[in-house]
């Protein structure tokens, strides 16, 4: 292999959807021995890069070239490896196992060779001098960091030139997060080339030997780590300088606060401290796994904690509640994962709106009247704009942005004073968007405590009063006002407390 | 609020309509009544004498009452999406008990009646504890229970038929015709109210429904789905206690044997059921019409001389035609309702 020669080269590559770019004349090299930074906002383009080298979709221009040799990933199957978020992994078969569903089982007789399919997992481990796990324990034991090192360690089973890994670390805390870079530089050091989608800027410093930076399907820069800067590289991927403005937050302490959350802490979260007052709209804002979800839940009743305290209109809540407990003191979480959390298939409107006697406050034997519920539902349904128009109709004929409707306004219905929001509008369309967010401005404005729960920077610029950044289980910082700009979001939480710290005013930020 | 909604949407709110009458959804909910009317109008032309007469209705309706009631039995947990295999060897056990304890234990008919539907409380309550706290699948968890209580059967009776000799007039009278009603059949009639109430005008069983539809999502709206899990297995092991002790009453003697010939066609009315009145889950009005369906076509097949074993094609072929043709209805319904939205 001559050394001018790239292990991976794209050139002006290019793909539609519906007639706009997602991916517009991009360039990447890549080099055997190179950890290459793959950065941009959701939506630049970077999943679409990655899922044409994995051949789900063909590119409409430009060439792969993988050693001077052009391929195509859609009929090629290539030496690359990916690893992606979420891993892929099955949680009831052994670790083993898992390996061998990527590098085959390997086979004596023509039957599986079952002592084999153990040692060859503890090979790969040994190749990347990570202490391996019990080949034959279920994978569904291990914690997040040993999960996400299987998910690398499985995909240099299928020996690999280059390997692919979408945001590994996100759901890590810091410690095991640190450990999983050093397996990368170890497997560079073996001659792989690395691509690494990454969100935490700061974790590239470092690490990555170059990056490219992806901006609406378009490269904006391909360069050295060392010729770049955090502040630079946020600006690449915004399209504008960042600008902190001075906050004028309206002072919220001399609003009673409505829950008062003190060192609270649960596993591998925490501790986190905060409040949010009656009226006001409150958002715990982060990148996907940086635990704003947890303390959310932790809140409601549907995690345990560790210790600290939730007090909710100055009264303790005890920490071993259920979920049915908090309800009744007035808590209530729209869940994130609407399809699997909130949607009860094959119900009807009426009892998607009111599921249990929790919600409409009543007592298990009394008695639902049909048409009282059919009013309550054709009520709600003029009211949100809900179609079609039909109380009977089964919840899963109506539209994502239908459905988030009423699931926020079963939450309303329950007259909750504090309202927990997990990614209110995640996948619904703008109609539907701007619906639900009056619905909760409208519900702080009747004296609800709003908590919004949310990696949608614009929503929480648009929604919030002031945004609680968490990052790494942590609150790191807190914007109001007019400091609370989705740039001011990226930054912070993309960054973390130590660049933001250093490189912007410190004025600036209320943390 | 509005105001800050699409105009082009605010601009097209519709007056709120009642659930559309088209045709699928018509035959989607009463479907299984339009068939059984066919089946009494088809066989009661053919046999104007004998199909309609009181004494085969009423010996259909004795017949299939044990039937029915442990169809509304299993109706209850696959509520909740979790199977009772076990209401066919709890009702024979019921069965053998009920006897065996007045004519071998000397016991009284009321007391031995209490005693069993005790006993029924406990298999339910055993049933639900192995699977909300010991997280057993409730198919390998009630199959093996189901099995056990074979056992005990068995070993109560020694694996003999137990004779109901001098067993107490009041007892048989239990299940006698009376004035042209059947016994049997006012019971599954009373149990089936109780049982419509609950589920359909009551937050209990709308929470069993909930559970059904998504265990997490019920739990995060604040339902407290263990103890609705153990509820729904308690009043499944009840209502199978009931029928085994019908069945106790209507034979007259007891026999370790019998019990597990009835949990298949309870299984096939429940989901038969499930195809209509609501269509797409179980419920108390569609069982009750699955079983008398398919009841009384069996017999009249019979009557135009089909042989016995005909019984297991007609209640095998009406299962998959009818839920067949109910996945095809959903399909049709879902997709006019996606029309109709856009």
């Amino acid at each position: 292999m001559a050394d001018d020669i790239p292990l991976l080269r794209i050139a002006g590559l290019g793909k539609r959807f519906y007639g706009t770019h997602a991916l517009n004349d991009v360039d990447l090299t890549l080099r055997a021995g190179e950890i290459h930074a793959l950065i941009g906002e959701n939506g630049a383009g970077k999943s679409t890069l990655i899922k044409i080298l994995a051949g789900v979709y063909g590119a409409e221009e430009g060439t792969i070239a993988l050693r001077g040799e052009a391929v195509n990933p859609v009929t090629q199957r290539l030496p690359i490896a990916f690893v992606h978020q979420d891993l892929g992994l099955v949680d009831d078969l052994s670790v083993g196992e898992n390996v061998a569903l990527v590098a085959g089982f390997p086979k004596r007789h023509g039957l599986i060779d079952w002592p084999q399919v153990g040692r060859q997992a503890i090979e790969l481990y040994d190749r990347m001098e990570i202490e391996a796990p019990d080949p034959q324990s279920p994978v569904g034991s291990l914690n997040a960091a040993g999960k996400a090192l299987l998910g690398i360690v499985r995909a240099l089973a299928s020996r690999a030139d280059i390997v692919v890994l979408d945001e590994p670390t996100a759901s890590l805390p810091e410690p095991d997060a640190l450990h999983l870079l050093d397996v990368l530089r170890r497997l560079r050091a073996t001659g792989a080339g690395i691509i690494y989608v990454s969100h935490r800027l700061n974790e590239l410093f470092g690490f990555a030997d170059s990056v490219s930076v992806l901006r609406d399907g378009r490269l904006v820069r391909s360069a050295a780590m060392a010729s770049v800067t955090p502040s630079s590289l946020v600006q690449d991927m915004l399209g504008r300088a960042v600008e902190f403005a001075h906050g004028h937050a309206e002072p919220t302490a001399n609003k009673p606060a409505l829950l008062f959350v003190e060192a609270l802490r649960l596993h591998g979260f925490g501790p986190v401290t905060f409040s949010v007052a009656a009226g006001e709209i409150a958002a715990l804002v982060g990148l996907r796994g940086a635990g704003q979800d947890e303390i959310g839940r932790a809140i409601f009743g549907a995690l345990e904690t560790r210790s600290g305290t939730i007090h909710l209109g100055g009264e303790l809540l005890p920490p071993r509640e259920t979920i049915t407990d908090r309800m009744a003191r007035g808590i209530a979480l729209l869940a994130g994962d609407r399809g699997r959390e909130s949607a009860l298939a094959g119900m009807s409107i009426s009892e998607n709106l009111f599921p249990s006697q929790s919600i409409v406050k009543t007592g298990s034997l009394a008695f639902l009247s049909p048409a009282a519920d059919r009013a309550r539902t054709g009520e709600v349904m003029e009211r949100f704009d809900v179609r079609p128009r039909n109380p009977d109709a089964l919840i899963d004929w109506l539209s994502g942005g239908n459905q988030q409707k009423i699931f926020v306004a079963r939450w309303l219905a329950a007259g909750a004073r504090l309202l927990i929001l997990e990614e209110p509008t995640a996948g619904v369309d703008i109609g539907a968007k701007l619906a639900i967010h009056a619905m909760v401005r409208d519900a702080a404005r009747a004296g609800a405590a709003v908590l919004i729960v949310s990696s949608d920077f614009e929503e929480v610029a648009t929604l919030a009063d002031r945004a609680l950044v968490m990052g790494r289980g942590q609150i790191s910082g807190e914007l109001s006002g007019a400091a609370l700009t989705m740039d001011s979001l990226i930054a912070r939480s993309s960054l973390g407390e130590d660049f933001a710290a250093s490189d912007y005013a410190p004025a600036t930020l209320n943390a | 609020m509005p105001d800050q909604v699409n105009p082009a949407q605010t601009a097209a709110i519709r007056p709120i309509a009642r659930s559309p009458r088209r045709l699928s959804d018509f035959v989607a909910i009463y479907g299984l009544a339009v068939v059984f009317l066919i089946v009494m109008a088809v066989f009661g032309v053919l046999h104007p004498t004998t199909f309609l007469s009181a004494s085969n209705i009423n010996s259909i309706l004795v017949g299939q009452s044990v039937t029915a009631m442990l169809a509304l039995a299993e109706m209850i947990p696959l509520a909740t999406k979790q199977f009772d295999l076990s209401v066919g060897y709890h009702l024979g056990m019921a069965q053998i008990l009920v006897i065996g304890l007045q004519v071998q234990n000397g016991l009284s008919w009321p007391l031995s009646i209490l005693i069993v539907l005790v006993l029924s409380v406990i298999v339910g309550a055993l049933n639900g504890f192995l699977v909300t706290r010991f997280k057993i699948d409730s198919f390998i968890a009630t199959m093996g229970v189901g099995t056990l209580l074979y056992g005990v059967s068995n070993w109560y009776s020694g694996g003999q038929q137990i004779v109901g000799m001098d067993l107490a007039d009041r007892f048989t009278g239990l299940t006698e015709i009376y004035r042209h009603i059947p016994l049997p059949a006012v019971y599954v009639a009373i149990a089936a109210i109780l049982l419509w109430v609950v589920t359909e005008r009551l937050p209990v069983g709308r929470s069993l429904y909930v559970i059904g539809a998504s265990t997490r999502a019920a739990e995060l709206t604040g339902i407290r789905v263990q103890r609705h899990v153990m509820g729904a297995f308690i009043a499944s092991g009840v209502l199978s206690g009931v029928a085994g002790i019908m069945l106790g009453s209507i034979l007259q003697t007891g026999t370790p044997s019998v019990g597990p010939e009835y949990l298949l066609p309870a299984f096939a009315a429940t989901l038969l059921g499930a195809t209509s009145i609501k269509p797409g889950r179980v419920n108390v009005l569609g069982t009750l019409l699955a079983v008398l369906i398919l009841a009384f076509s069996f017999s009249g097949v019979q009557q135009l001389g089909a042989a016995f074993y005909v019984q297991y094609f007609f209640n095998g072929g009406i299962l998959i035609v009818a839920v067949g043709l109910s996945v095809y209805a959903s399909a049709r319904r879902r997709r006019a309702a996606a029309k109709g939205q856009a």
